[in-house]
């Protein structure tokens, strides 16, 4: 009896001593877990942040890039941009960046909507050829039909131009690999069902195909949008002349070694490069992450 | 047959736009990129055919070399880094919930936003000696100001901070969608057997992502080779200055863009991409080769 009793408050001890230790453990690791999410959330929007803050600082104090955790000046920052968009081309080259974004992204999601359209809901022959050749250059590294692009480019005339901005990034195999995986998995009734309502081929990709990937399509533009604003390479090598610079070149030369810009006219320019992206990721964070999310587990 | 034809046609005019745009910017190119690597350009236009002259010239360059073993060291350093930040980034965003995972999720993932070029004059900024936001911080420390991108010995990690920065936030959702797609069950299951919190990481987690992993790795690996922007925009930004003290941060892909539109030597430049494309297309096969091998066991 005595035994007994002493064996179960002995069980009694162990078990609350148990707990008591998994309760500790619990929340040190609760508190790491929050200090390292803190720590790592600050690492990634700290430069961002002090960007900003390097902008709408006091002027005239030599060490305006010091850590600033806080802007002081705001219509210092007003008067950084006003001399950005005035004084130098940026408001030019913001104007070539957003045309050739949107034509862009207008081009990519017409011609690889139709494509789509095709490979994924019919069969005709050579179906199977095209398609597997379109996948196959996505193995293909841009650095190999960089040369000869900007080569053809020149020919057609096109140097320096807009078209020789967009036309040659239109085929996208990646855009066309997405939206095919997307419609593939369309309900083919509705089809049928179209096509006895008398609607001809080009009517059901317009009145019932199109509707119906509208997620798949704003995330690609999403995607394309990303993609294109933040494209260096081409327009750095087909655009070389000044009138026909994008943001990404001319943020490249505020940031140049010898240039005479002081830091906060640079970081101007730097901030307002990240503006678009930064407003577009706000407002269309879900279908981003998902996007990008769905391209990697599918893969 | 007038019947087929209506019938086929159709389909052929919807897909004409995207094909006729892939032959003419992309086959198109591949095929007379390989034909330029075979020839010396002297002026605008193609002359003399000098077989393999040009793989050959690029081959034992004295750029060559240090491009290769500078993306030796760089792929082999900062694919894995990556990855696994990107691993513990996702466990970390997953172990939040509701608010709190949103929050994070989207905090970590702002870098991915901003475009490669903003990143790397953001970093450069920030690197800058004397006055730049770490040697000023390193200077609260009493240390000495460093020379981060004039140093052979920091160049490189420099080049891989802002690399992570900018990449563990996108690596981090795909991982993070293969966590939401492993079944509950098992870790309850491995959780009566007795397994702790890392055994359950490396003996559940793991094992059930391995797709999500592999497509990571690859991606990385595929675009790591590839890098430029940021080392260039680093270096010099220019035709004229890229590379870096003693060429410590050049890549193939800069050396390309020299070769080519610095220099002017196209058939080289070709050559170069060619053979660039045949590393990158081996390293994809083995990483299918391998996944298939590790999938199937």
């Amino acid at each position: 009896m005595e035994v007994s009793v002493a064996r179960s408050k002995a069980t009694g001890t162990r078990r609350a001593s148990e707990a008591r230790r998994r309760i500790s453990d619990a929340t040190v690791w609760t508190v790491l877990k929050w200090t390292i999410a803190i720590c790592v959330a600050i690492v990634a929007i700290f430069p961002l942040w002090w960007m900003f803050n390097v902008v709408f600082s006091e002027p005239g104090v030599p060490v305006s890039i010091n850590p600033r955790l806080y802007p002081t000046s705001i219509s210092a920052g007003l008067r950084n941009i006003a001399i950005i968009f005035t004084e130098t081309g940026y408001l030019r080259a913001y104007y070539i960046s957003v045309v050739y974004t949107l034509l862009t992204i207008g081009g990519i999601l017409l011609v690889s909507s139709m494509a789509a359209f095709e490979f994924a809901l019919f069969d005709f022959p050579g179906k199977k050829i095209m398609f597997a050749i379109v996948m196959l250059s996505l193995m293909v590294p841009k650095a190999v039909t960089l040369v000869p692009t900007y080569l053809l480019t020149v020919q057609l005339g096109w140097l320096n131009t807009m078209q020789g901005l967009v036309v040659p990034g239109l085929a996208s195999a990646f855009g066309l690999f997405m939206l095919v995986q997307f419609m593939k998995s369309l309900p083919t009734e509705m089809i049928e069902a179209a096509r006895l309502d008398g609607a001809n081929h080009f009517q059901i990709y317009l009145h019932v195909v199109l509707p119906l990937s509208r997620n798949a399509l704003v995330t690609l533009a999403i995607l394309t949008f990303m993609h294109t604003w933040g494209n260096f390479s081409w327009p750095l090598i087909v655009a070389p002349n000044p009138t026909m610079y994008t943001v990404g070149q001319v943020v490249g030369l505020f940031n140049a070694p010898y240039s005479h810009t002081t830091v906060d006219i640079a970081m101007t320019a730097n901030l307002l490069a990240a503006v678009p992206p930064l407003i577009f990721f706000l407002i269309f964070q879900r279908q981003i992450v998902e996007g990008i999310a769905s391209s990697g587990s599918k893969g | 047959m007038s019947a087929r034809v209506t019938k086929t046609t159709p389909h052929y005019l919807m897909l004409l736009p995207f094909m006729l745009l892939f032959a003419v910017f992309f086959l198109y190119p591949i095929v007379s990129g390989l034909i330029y690597s075979f020839f010396d350009w002297a002026g605008a236009q193609p002359t003399t055919f000098v077989a393999l002259e040009n793989y050959t010239k690029v081959l034992n360059s004295r750029n060559f070399n240090k491009a290769a073993s500078n993306l030796l060291l760089y792929v082999s350093i900062t694919v894995p880094l990556g990855l696994t930040i990107a691993f513990c980034l996702a466990l970390l965003v997953d172990s939040f919930s509701g608010f709190w995972a949103k929050f994070f999720r989207s905090a970590f993932f702002m870098p991915v936003v901003m475009p490669l070029f903003l990143a790397a004059t953001i970093w450069r900024w920030m690197y800058a000696p004397n006055f730049g936001l770490l040697n000023t911080i390193l200077g609260w420390f009493g240390f000495e100001s460093v020379q981060f991108l004039n140093n052979v010995n920091t160049m490189l990690y420099c080049l891989i901070a802002v690399d992570v920065w900018v990449s563990a936030g996108f690596n981090m959702v795909i991982i993070l969608a293969g966590l939401k797609n492993v079944p509950k069950h098992y870790y309850e299951a491995a959780r009566l057997d007795g397994a702790n919190k890392l055994q359950q990481i490396f003996y559940v987690t793991i094992p059930s992502i391995r797709p999500v992993l592999f497509f990571v790795v690859t991606y990385s690996l595929i675009s790591a080779l590839q890098v430029f922007d940021v080392p260039w925009l680093l270096t010099g930004s220019s035709f004229a200055e890229y590379g870096g003290r003693a060429n410590t941060l050049l890549f193939p892909v800069m050396d390309i863009m020299g070769r080519g539109f610095g220099a002017v030597k196209f058939g080289q430049a070709a050559a170069y991409g060619f053979m660039l494309t045949a590393l990158i297309i081996a390293v994809t096969a083995v990483m299918f080769a391998l996944r298939k091998k590790v999938g199937e066991v």
